[in-house]
């Protein structure tokens, strides 16, 4: 069977092809093609030669949704709510997270006040009808909202996650109405308490509906056009894929469909080659990200802020847990008004870009340092097609860094790059130590650019003593959509005490979202769930996922989840509080559709490695120069071993072994890092 | 001790991370609602002479540097040879801490290798602390400290590792919610050890001399930006005034707020003498928190916190003033007028730094909404609670925020109306931006809000009003104020809404009551407003039609567009009419706060200082 992944990037759209009868992979990249994406698509096909009939399944990321968003350039949209509650998605919740900041900014809301109508209903947190829905209301809405010319709405009432008849009912009347619109209620995407979140993710599928909805089923049929008969599936932020009808209906859902393929492609690499614990380190020109995988899992949070915290907008969808810090390739670096040395988050970008690239970059990023140091070859990135200034880079860093702070060029390039390592050392940090799991445990993953480049540096900053370097780190994301199982997630509210929680109700509630499950998955047959209940102490907050299963729920084993939930507190806060009262809030369920596990040819085995010449270069000491060996990766068989330090290059990026790290080429091709000095 | 530019760094992003993480830790696993969605805390490390080495960032900013105080006076009680590895402070005595009894203090004494090095601290709000402290605090009318609460004075609630039970029973057995504060007490002690955990791991990697040098070097650095950015200002006398109509208990005799501001090259002074002295009302307090916030806010919002990051500022407040009030003057609403006294400063300095300086906002710790009660039917006691948001000033370049908590106040989120019915039985009927609450200007100011509650068992309310109705939220530069805020109560039978005022009013099943924020003043002439932006205002209902005549001179078609040869005509019209009422008031009957506000800049500001 031949599958194959298209990732549309910002600047590129990469492909990457496998077929499993010959063990052989293709790959491609074009310029993606912002006003007509599918184009952009059929291009990379085209280029890499595989036949669109002979194509059984193809599986697409886009940053599309998030673009539509981020540039605001979805549908004129309306939105529908519970009387009294206009303005709630206006007021959302009044925070200001810059606290000291004058100036700070709140979310830009996506619909206009005039285009938000109240109609006449109320329900109570239990579901039960405080007052019964008006059909004139929603009928008067509307009149209103068609003679505005709106191509999206949204309906979200309060308390809709315990009763969404309401919903449904109008929901009926707008189709009615208003055919042709899309339409968004809102226990269709998110049936879980906080009206305000629940509305914003709402309103943003909405907005991005028509437009991504259009894409999606444009590309379907550009794809038929051109003898594709296999099936299309798309990727979405929570590390899985899903149909094109399921991503026409919930487009939110593939938001961040972008960096969640590398991840996955981390966790199963790091399976098959026998680590289940590792953490996924991928660092672009812009920024690095770094996610945790514990037993081949990656770890999802319930919701994000699209445009960040303080003033972006709640997306409360399950999405791969990642941390994000503004170091990359591109990140520049600086001295602030009292002569501190600051890397990022500004970057150069792909435009101008660094100054080695010669685009017209006139400030110092990490990529001119890591020439400084002599790590980047000038005559051989991107395979020797682009030959870098290594001369500006040394100007660049010894003007603006080293001069005025008064330091030796070579040492200012290692500050830069040591600065921008503890950086990215923070945010591996945040997805392991701030979460109670020790760095130690896990292997490091590297992909992007500049992962492999970097990642001996951060594992040995956190004590952590395997580093494995995948196949195509520049193309991992790719990679990763081919090995992506289907995914959907669904929560429902159930807000009651663990001791008296109605154990048959939550089978009930199960057997329903196991329903709705299989209509959304493609392959159900062999579909696994799992269950999640939301947790707190009575008076908490903030609840932690507790993963249950149905016996236990039929069992009503009420003592085993709670044990569970104590032990999972423990783990996370270092402390717990069994005497006390433990309420459940929601219960989720993950279903999981299995696609076919790929398996990917092994090396040759080759026993030794040959050095492909050698370089003097920079590691652990700025003070002087090692000579090192450098290796090219194509010419590494199974079973070679190497010592640092070394420089080892490939297409779009160079690993770095410093001096003590050792190096083995594993039978499936990755290369596998034993880090000197880590404990 | 010469350090390099790469430890230097490190060391300034690990600190303030510790102290973050502390903070997320807290809030995740807290059990009360003031901290896990009102944020107010704080969590700090602090060395031994009670200077701040790190500080949380996002949650309540009248908190900024305020432990220091408790860490000299903690060392005056137990000496550095009274603490052991193992020890739990807990202290809220308003004689040191001059804050209202809820905000409860946990500290514990950080060693390494032996040696007293640090303390790790953790300031949070307690839902009760016995007496009248229920919820947000006991508020004005509490006569003193003995009514409103348990005082503790630097106690140890564990002493070596062990705990004094004796200590801990008559904590659990004075206050109404055990399980909820003990639980926070536990989080606030988890949260200190996190810290020692962050720092043992420091410390060992760099060593104790680096450490410590780094953090002098971090000081000295961060009070050098706080310079530069002052020594862009020229140097002079800035002054301002603004009032709150009354105490609650001296009915009708106003609290003046009076701040004088001196800039002398990069150095700045920010006298608070000319305030009111300390009040029988508990609206007093012992707090720089005024001062600080406006300096922070002017020389480096976005920067971390620490002890350097008020260096540069010098701040006068006489014993026996407001808010250096001496024991035991009450307390229970000490935070009450910060706001103001916050915006007041910024005011003044309107002159000095025109293009960064909005008009004034809301200035209430509230909106708040507090309901309790026991509920019938499951005999659990409940309260609602939560913070609105008001309206902010309009700025130098745009308009003011709508419905957004107060400049003391961070990523304070109000409770959202799911969350507050499922666990209390009322009913929110809405929550919604107030027409026409905002004042007018070139930019105009942000929307209060209106929350409407029902209550669906019988109970109790506080009304904490706001008492900013003879100074409501100033205009600058010709902007007119915004609207104040207050508290409006129907009870069952009733017809109308009337304002209401006090705490532990009980109200029977099915009334209604409306919580209501202000909103900001505008800036710069509502003339000068674009007419499109007026016609904006009131196709979105921001505004109604009438102010849009009135206040801005626009005169709309049918359609809403704005009818520019009669806006035109309209505008030169109150123009004129201006010019002969010229030595009138220039806002009419309303005190203008900032004095700076009435007249634009003479000139823009030259750069540099004279």
């Amino acid at each position: 069977m031949i599958f194959v992944a298209v990732d549309i990037g910002g600047t590129f759209t990469d492909l990457i092809g496998f077929d499993d009868a010959t063990g052989s992979f293709t790959q491609a990249k074009s310029l993606t093609t912002p006003a007509e994406l599918s184009r952009g698509i059929i291009n990379c096909l085209r280029e890499s030669g595989v036949a669109p009939a002979a194509i059984d399944e193809l599986i697409h990321g886009s940053t599309i949704a998030i673009n539509t968003l981020i540039e605001r350039k979805g549908a004129k949209t309306g939105l529908v709510v519970t009387r009294g509650t206009r303005d709630v998605y206006i007021i959302g919740r009044g925070n200001r997270p810059e606290s000291y900041n004058l100036f700070f900014h709140r979310h830009q809301p996506l619909v206009s006040r005039r285009l938000t109508l109240e109609v006449d209903e109320r329900l109570l947190s239990s579901g039960e009808v405080y007052r019964p829905l008006k059909r004139a209301s929603v009928t008067a809405a509307c009149k209103a909202l068609k003679a505005a010319g709106v191509e999206a709405v949204a309906v979200c009432f309060l308390h809709s996650y315990a009763n969404p008849e309401h919903e449904r009912t109008a929901g009926a009347t707008i189709r009615k109405a208003m055919p042709g619109v899309y339409l968004s209620l809102s226990h269709d995407i998110l049936r879980e308490y906080r009206e305000f979140e629940r509305i914003s993710t709402t309103v943003v599928n909405a907005y991005i509906g028509p437009k991504v909805g259009g894409y999606v089923k444009d590309l379907k049929s550009s794809l038929g056009g051109i003898g594709f008969k296999g099936d299309l599936s798309i990727m979405r932020s929570n590390g899985g894929v899903m149909t094109p009808e399921v991503a026409t209906e919930r487009p939110v859902a593939m938001m961040e469909s972008g960096p969640v393929g590398g991840i996955i492609a981390s966790a199963r690499v790091g399976q098959k080659l026998g680590f289940g614990n590792v953490i996924s380190f991928d660092m672009g020109g812009t920024t690095a990200k770094a996610s945790l995988i514990r037993d081949g899992e990656p770890t999802l949070a319930p919701g994000y802020y699209v445009g960040g915290y303080a003033s972006g907008h709640p997306v409360m969808l399950p999405m791969i847990d990642v941390v994000e810090v503004g170091a990359g390739g591109g990140s520049i670096a600086w001295l602030d008004d009292v002569g501190a040395l600051k890397v990022g988050p500004q970057s150069a970008g792909a435009d101008p870009g660094p100054i080695c690239y010669r685009g017209g970059g006139t400030e110092p990023t990490i990529t001119d340092a890591n020439v400084v140091l002599g790590r980047l070859d000038p005559d051989n990135f991107l395979g020797g097609t682009m030959k870098l200034d290594a001369k500006g880079a040394l100007r660049g860093v010894t003007g603006k860094i080293a001069k005025p702070l008064k330091l030796d060029p070579v040492a200012a390039a290692q500050a830069i790059v040591d600065i921008s390592i503890n950086r990215m050392s923070l945010a591996v940090r945040e997805v392991s130590v701030a979460k109670g799991y020790d760095p130690r445990d896990f292997a490091l993953v590297a992909s992007g650019g500049a992962g492999p480049l970097h990642v001996c540096a951060i594992a040995r900053e956190l004590y952590i003593p395997k580093v494995i370097v995948p196949l195509f780190p520049s193309h991992f994301s790719a990679l990763g959509m081919l090995l992506a199982d289907e995914r959907h997630d669904f929560t429902r509210t159930v807000y009651s005490d663990l001791a008296s929680v109605d154990f048959a109700h939550l089978a009930g509630i199960h057997d329903e979202m196991v329903k709705e499950a299989k209509a959304s998955l493609r392959h159900s047959r062999d579909a696994n769930f799992q269950i999640q209940l939301d947790l707190r102490y009575m008076g908490q907050e903030f609840t932690l996922s507790v993963p249950v299963d149905l016996a236990q729920i039929k069992k009503a084993d009420r003592k085993a989840i709670r044990s569970a939930f104590d032990a999972l507190y423990e783990h996370r806060y270092a402390h717990h509080s069994p005497d006390e009262p433990v309420e459940m809030v929601n219960m989720r369920l993950g279903a999981i559709g299995k696609r076919p596990t790929l398996t990917f040819p092994s090396l040759s085995p080759s026993g030794s490695a040959t050095p492909s010449g050698q370089r003097a270069a920079y590691f652990s000491s700025a003070a002087k120069p090692l000579t090192a060996n450098v290796y090219r990766r194509d010419g590494l068989g199974a079973g070679a071993q190497i010592s640092g330090p070394a420089l080892i290059q490939e297409h779009g990026t160079t690993t770095v072994l410093f001096e003590h790290d050792t190096c083995r080429v594993a039978e499936s091709g990755e290369l596998i890092i034993t880090v000197g000095g880590a404990r | 001790m010469k350090l390099d530019t790469v430890t230097l760094e490190v060391i300034r992003n690990a600190l303030p991370a510790v102290a973050n993480e502390m903070a997320a830790d807290l809030q995740r696993t807290s059990y009360n609602m003031m901290i896990y969605e009102v944020r107010d805390y704080c969590t700090a490390l602090l060395d031994t002479q009670g200077e701040l080495i790190s500080q949380n960032v996002g949650g309540v900013s009248h908190f900024v540097a305020d432990l220091g105080v408790l860490v000299t006076d903690g060392l005056k009680r137990y000496g550095k040879e009274g603490f052991k590895q193992g020890d739990v402070v807990i202290t809220n005595h308003q004689a040191v801490a001059g804050q209202h009894l809820n905000n409860v203090v946990i500290y514990t004494p950080y060693f390494y290798k032996g040696e007293l090095l640090m303390f790790m601290m953790v300031r949070a709000h307690w839902i009760d602390v016995g007496g009248q402290s229920t919820g947000f605090g006991a508020g004005p009318t509490v006569a003193d400290p003995w009514l409103e609460g348990l005082q503790l004075d630097q106690l140890k609630i564990y002493e070596g590792g062990k705990l004094n039970d004796t200590l801990y029973r008559v904590i659990k057995d004075n206050i109404r919610f055990p399980e909820s504060s003990l639980g926070d007490m536990k989080s606030q002690m988890a949260a200190c050890r996190l810290a020692a955990r962050r720092m043992d791991e420091l410390f060992d990697k760099y060593g104790k001399d680096t450490i410590l040098a780094a953090i002098a070097q971090i000081f000295a650095e961060t009070e050098q930006k706080c310079r530069n950015v002052v020594s862009e200002l020229p140097d002079g006398t800035y002054e301002a005034e603004a009032s709150i109509d009354d105490d609650g208990v001296d009915k009708g005799k106003e609290v003046p707020i009076r701040v004088k501001i001196t800039i002398k090259g990069s150095d700045m002074t920010i006298d608070l003498s000319g305030c009111s002295p300390e009040r029988k009302a508990a609206i007093n307090s012992r707090t720089f928190a005024g001062a600080r916030v406006a300096y922070k806010a002017l020389t480096g919002p976005l920067q971390p916190v620490n002890e350097g990051s008020f260096r540069a500022l010098k701040v006068i407040i006489p014993e026996g003033n407001i808010m250096m009030a001496r024991f035991p003057a009450p307390m229970s609403g000490w935070s009450a007028i910060v706001p103001t006294v916050v915006d007041t400063i910024v005011a003044a300095l309107a002159k000095a730094m025109p293009d960064r300086v909005p008009a004034g906002h809301h200035g209430l710790l509230g909106g708040a909404v507090v309901f309790f009660g026991l509920h019938p039917k499951t005999r659990r006691r409940f309260i609602v609670q939560s913070i609105e948001g008001g309206g902010w000033g309009g700025r130098p370049f745009e308009d003011g925020v709508s419905g957004t908590v107060s400049v003391c106040q961070g990523d304070v989120r109000n409770g959202s109306i799911e969350g507050i019915e499922l666990k209390c039985p009322v009913v929110v009927e809405s929550r919604g931006l107030r027409q026409d609450s905002c004042g007018a200007g070139k930019y105009r100011g942000g929307l209060g809000i209106d929350l409407r509650v029902r209550n669906l068992v019988e109970g109790k309310w506080n009304f904490e009003q706001t008492r900013r109705g003879k100074c409501p939220p100033w205009g600058a530069w010709g902007g007119t104020p915004g609207e104040p805020g207050g508290y409006l109560l129907k009870r069952p039978g009733e017809r109308e809404f009337k304002d209401m005022a006090g705490a532990h009013i009980p109200v029977a099943l099915d009334a209604e009551a409306i919580v209501r924020t202000g909103g900001g003043g505008g800036w710069g002439d509502p003339l000068e407003r674009a007419s499109a932006q007026v016609a904006e205002d009131v196709a979105e209902g921001l505004i109604s039609a009438e102010a849009a005549r009135k206040l801005y001179g626009v005169v709309l078609r049918g359609n809403m567009s704005p009818d520019e040869s009669e806006t035109q005509r309209l505008r030169d019209r109150l123009r004129s009419a201006r010019k002969r009422t010229a030595q009138a008031p220039k806002m009419g009957a309303n005190k203008q706060a900032p004095k700076t506000g009435a007249k634009k800049p003479a000139a823009r500001r030259k750069g540099k200082r004279r």
